[in-house]
């Protein structure tokens, strides 16, 4: 990583990270502490749908600017012009994205944790559990999205290409995730979207949480474990895609 | 002198003809190297892979003896660059921008950047982003010279500077030369690289089809060319009569253009004092007309 890289970076990114992970704390904590929202109603009507959303814009538009929009503008040019290995410039960026979405999902959190305690006078452990462990999902989830973006943003030099396959893919994968939930004759489409993986009905079981069904009839007994199996893949996508991105960005031929 | 820049063999095939075919070319330590051609000849793809930005497809090009592909991050120390498109890191000013690059390249304070702003006339405390086409590309230039690199790969970085600014800009390189630096740089300028060069290569369509030392152009050749017109017909048909070196003729305008070597000049003279001449004008070698003469009479072999 390179410290002064780091600091532009984040200097440049800050600012739409902050609005999203203010609006998502704003968001959860004013359903908590107004509507005294349990764990497990915030999971259906909130964690089910909005912050998928909400990231996806932060990791679509942040991924392109990470590279692929510097190698187009021809800003990249000034890095590469001094003694910085692009290994290091494509590690450093990919430090940038995963730590600020690590750090958008314990803002967002911690802000429920707080909010619940003050909201409904105390919070158990099992609550607890759930809420680190759905944001951690929701975590995990982005750092696979993130990693298709920051793929596609390595290997092209037009921003449009970078954010038509790399926002073309996560946007394609959180509506068929989207179509399968409301819609149970679209189940199948849940094989080609990683979006699936980030299983709250596991996550909840797991927890001792009660299991909402969205559809309104009785939820099928979740198993409790399946989530973790799902982390790991979706910890492979994420740990492959910016492996792929990061090598392919120090091989391949830039028009700078 | 040691060869610092080492080009060989180098292809970069785009397909269709574009790209670079087979580029043989060194650069000695402390020499200004030229590179023109019309845009598309392939000057920006050959700095590029200086640069180690490009990929060779054949061949390969070296800096000091590294390997400018594999070795791109430590020859970066060595090289100062202006890229052929200027676009700017987010940061506010020229200031700010000068002082993110020398942070990169590890430099204590950029006072040689203040004096270079300055040299060009440079509000370098402006905003980046409403700097005209001219201040960015100062900017540009006193980035690539502020960390005081001993080899400058200038990719025509004189775009968009106005005539005085670009005195300053060949009187800036001359002086690195006579520092020691070893300059290679783009142009479409003849005349700029006319007055700073030391040798300059011809680009078409991806090949190399001359390289000139420049000495040779500038006003020492022994054959020089003479425009004379004169003032009647008569004459003018008598004139073409005599046993000289005929280039060009324009009838309409009573205009005849020789060659001759100054050890006939005399005879030249002698014939012209019998003829009435509007006037007589010697039309120097530039790099412009040679060139001109060398593309249009160069035909690419593909």
């Amino acid at each position: 990583m390179n410290g002064t890289l780091m600091k532009q970076t984040i200097k440049n990114n800050i600012s739409l990270w902050a609005i999203l992970t203010i609006v998502q704390a704003f968001f959860i904590g004013a359903m908590v502490m107004g509507g005294k929202t349990p764990v497990s109603m915030t999971a259906m009507s909130y964690y089910a749908l909005l912050p998928g959303l909400i990231s996806a814009v932060y990791v679509i538009v942040t991924g392109n600017k990470l590279i692929a929009a510097q190698v187009d503008k021809g800003t990249m040019a000034y890095v590469l012009s001094t003694p910085i290995r692009r290994t290091k410039v494509a590690l450093t960026q990919a430090a940038y994205f995963v730590g600020s979405l690590f750090a958008m999902f314990a803002i967002a959190g911690c802000t429920h944790i707080i909010a619940h305690r003050l909201g409904a006078g105390g919070i158990s452990g099992d609550e607890v559990k759930a809420i680190l462990l759905i944001n951690a999902g929701l975590f995990m989830l982005n750092f696979a999205l993130s990693g298709i973006c920051y793929l596609a943003s390595s290997v092209f030099n037009l921003s449009k290409y970078a954010i038509a396959v790399g926002g073309g893919i996560v946007g394609a994968m959180h509506l068929m995730s989207l179509m399968a939930k409301f819609n149970s004759s679209f189940d199948w489409l849940k094989s080609f979207s990683v979006v699936t993986l980030f299983d709250i009905d596991s996550i909840l079981a797991f927890s001792n949480q009660q299991v909402l069904s969205m559809t309104g009839h009785a939820a099928d007994a979740p198993d409790g474990a399946a989530f973790i199996w799902k982390f790991c893949i979706l910890a492979a996508v994420g740990a492959v895609t910016y492996v792929a991105g990061s090598t392919l960005f120090a091989k391949r031929d830039l028009p700078l | 002198m040691e060869n610092i820049i080492n080009i060989q063999n180098l292809t970069k095939d785009y397909g269709l003809g574009r790209g670079l075919f087979g580029v043989n070319l060194s650069v000695r330590e402390g020499e200004v190297f030229g590179l023109v051609g019309i845009n598309g000849a392939g000057k920006t793809t050959m700095i590029r892979h200086l640069m180690g930005f490009l990929h060779p497809t054949r061949g390969k090009c070296s800096i000091m003896g590294e390997d400018c592909w594999r070795n791109a991050e430590e020859l970066k120390t060595f090289v100062g660059y202006v890229p052929g498109e200027i676009a700017f890191p987010d940061v506010k000013s020229g200031i700010d921008f000068f002082k993110l690059q020398a942070e990169y390249m590890g430099m204590n304070g950029i006072s040689r950047a203040v004096d270079l702003a300055e040299r060009f006339n440079l509000d370098a405390t402006a905003r980046l982003k409403r700097m005209s086409k001219g201040m960015k590309q100062k900017s540009a230039i006193v980035n690539a010279f502020m960390s005081d690199s001993d080899i400058l790969l200038l990719d025509e970085a004189t775009t968009g500077l106005d005539p005085l600014m670009q005195k300053v800009f060949t009187d800036l390189v001359r002086e690195e030369k006579h520092r020691g630096k070893t300059v290679f740089m783009s142009s479409h300028m003849f005349d700029e690289l006319e007055s700073v060069c030391d040798r300059v290569a011809f680009l078409k369509e991806g090949h190399i089809i001359d390289i000139i030392e420049l000495s040779k152009i500038r006003g020492d050749e022994r054959v020089k060319e003479y425009k004379i017109e004169f003032v009647n017909d008569g004459d003018y048909l008598a004139f073409l009569g005599k046993p000289f070196n005929v280039k060009q003729r324009q009838e309409e305008y009573k205009q005849v253009t020789i060659t001759i070597p100054d050890d006939d000049i005399n005879e030249l003279f002698r014939v012209l004092s019998a003829f009435e001449v509007k006037y007589i004008t010697q039309k120097p070698q530039t790099l412009e007309t040679y060139f001109l003469e060398k593309y249009n009479n160069t035909e690419v072999s593909q």
